[in-house]
């Protein structure tokens, strides 16, 4: 079984928040909400995004937040740090529909998903793994040390390494 | 936008949800024939970037509600259980020995119909004080980390909010440890009607 860092030593990203570095991060409890990782492997440095909504609309105020802008908001974090898009991978997990009745109608994991994806290609940046959809929620962790790995650990107990 | 609430309104909201929430606690009570505990009701005003050091992230069953009635789409009210409390009260209500499972279909129907009579006389009385109608939704039940609900009723929304109010209540039972929480969770629009209502009533009473 893999033992992972316990939740205390990661950076904790909450609802909206992004964060680059090189420290062990995770995102905690995602629902329909998708965890957007870019990775640098020359430089084992990444950012990390707690995406909650496909659009921004007038609110710039938290670029992680969205969609349409977390990808850009990663890539300029990096600033000089950034190495040619070649070097970088992108990963995503979450986007999750949990509910029967609420809402079918919205349906925002899936178009959280679809949003990040376009913008992905948009920057030409790879998609290497994903776990997403379901009706299952999420905890995921990110090693940008550890050649970047994701892991993703289920609520139904289920675990998988991206 | 940035959520304000004024000290006597946190009073009043808070003195509110006491009033629903004994009327829950009641309905437990009543349920288990024992006596239930309940803790003095918090309101928080949570920036959703903090929302994981307000909600738990251990898997629990949730009943979850939306308030419909008057004020369309007003929020959320939930049911938290703790994994093995809700079997417990499950195994107390159907009237069978205690065992460690697997939830089945008639576990989630039963904490169903549970989460239904308490929610039922929490917004009953929570309406009644305010004079307005409030009912619940049919209910949805998952088995999930409550964050990952949580985020998701937001991302609902259709309205980009970065704070929420958040009121809860612990109900606990002693004798068959069963811990539970119940949560409001108004929409914006629902928020100022109640804090419009709360404040007449408290001009009216002083």
């Amino acid at each position: 079984m893999t033992t992972e860092s316990p939740e205390q030593s990661c950076v904790r990203i909450g609802l909206g928040e992004l964060h680059i570095g090189s420290e062990p991060m995770v995102c905690i409890g995602i629902g329909s909400c998708v965890a957007l990782i870019i990775h640098d492997r020359e430089r084992s440095i990444g950012g990390m995004a707690h995406v909650m909504l496909p659009s921004s609309g007038a609110n710039n105020g938290k670029p992680g937040k969205y969609a349409d802008t977390a990808v850009n908001a990663i890539l300029s974090s990096f600033g000089d740090r950034v190495s040619k898009n070649g070097n970088l991978l992108a990963k995503i997990a979450g986007g999750a529909c949990m509910f029967n009745t609420f809402s079918h109608r919205l349906n925002i994991g899936e178009r959280n998903i679809e949003c990040i994806k376009t913008n992905l290609q948009k920057h030409r940046l790879k998609l290497v793994a994903e776990d997403t959809g379901g009706t299952c929620g999420r905890t995921i962790y990110y090693y940008p040390e550890k050649n970047g790995r994701v892991f993703v650990r289920r609520a139904d107990g289920s675990t998988l390494t991206l | 936008m940035a959520l304000i609430l004024k000290e006597n309104e946190c009073d009043a909201l808070r003195e509110m949800g006491n009033i629903g929430a004994a009327h829950a606690a009641t309905v437990l009570s009543q349920m288990l024939n024992s006596q239930v505990e309940m803790s003095v009701p918090e309101i928080q005003v949570v920036d959703i970037s903090e929302a994981h050091r307000y909600i738990d992230n251990e898997v629990a069953v949730l009943v979850i509600f939306q308030i419909q009635g008057e004020v369309k789409n007003g929020g959320y009210v939930l049911l938290h259980l703790q994994t093995g409390s809700a079997l417990r009260l499950t195994d107390i209500m159907l009237g069978l020995p205690s065992t460690a499972r697997e939830f089945s279909e008639s576990d989630r129907s039963t904490l169903m119909e549970l989460g239904n009579i308490m929610v039922s006389s929490f917004l009953d009385a929570t309406a009644n004080l305010l004079g307005i109608m409030m009912i619940p939704s049919p209910p949805e039940l998952t088995i999930d980390i409550p964050h990952a609900v949580f985020q998701s009723l937001l991302a609902m929304e259709g309205v980009d909010i970065d704070e929420v109010v958040l009121f809860r209540t612990e109900l606990t039972s002693e004798e068959h440890r069963i811990n539970s929480n119940l949560m409001l969770l108004p929409n914006p629009p629902m928020l100022d009607e109640i804090i419009r209502i709360l404040n007449q009533i408290l001009q009216i009473s002083t």
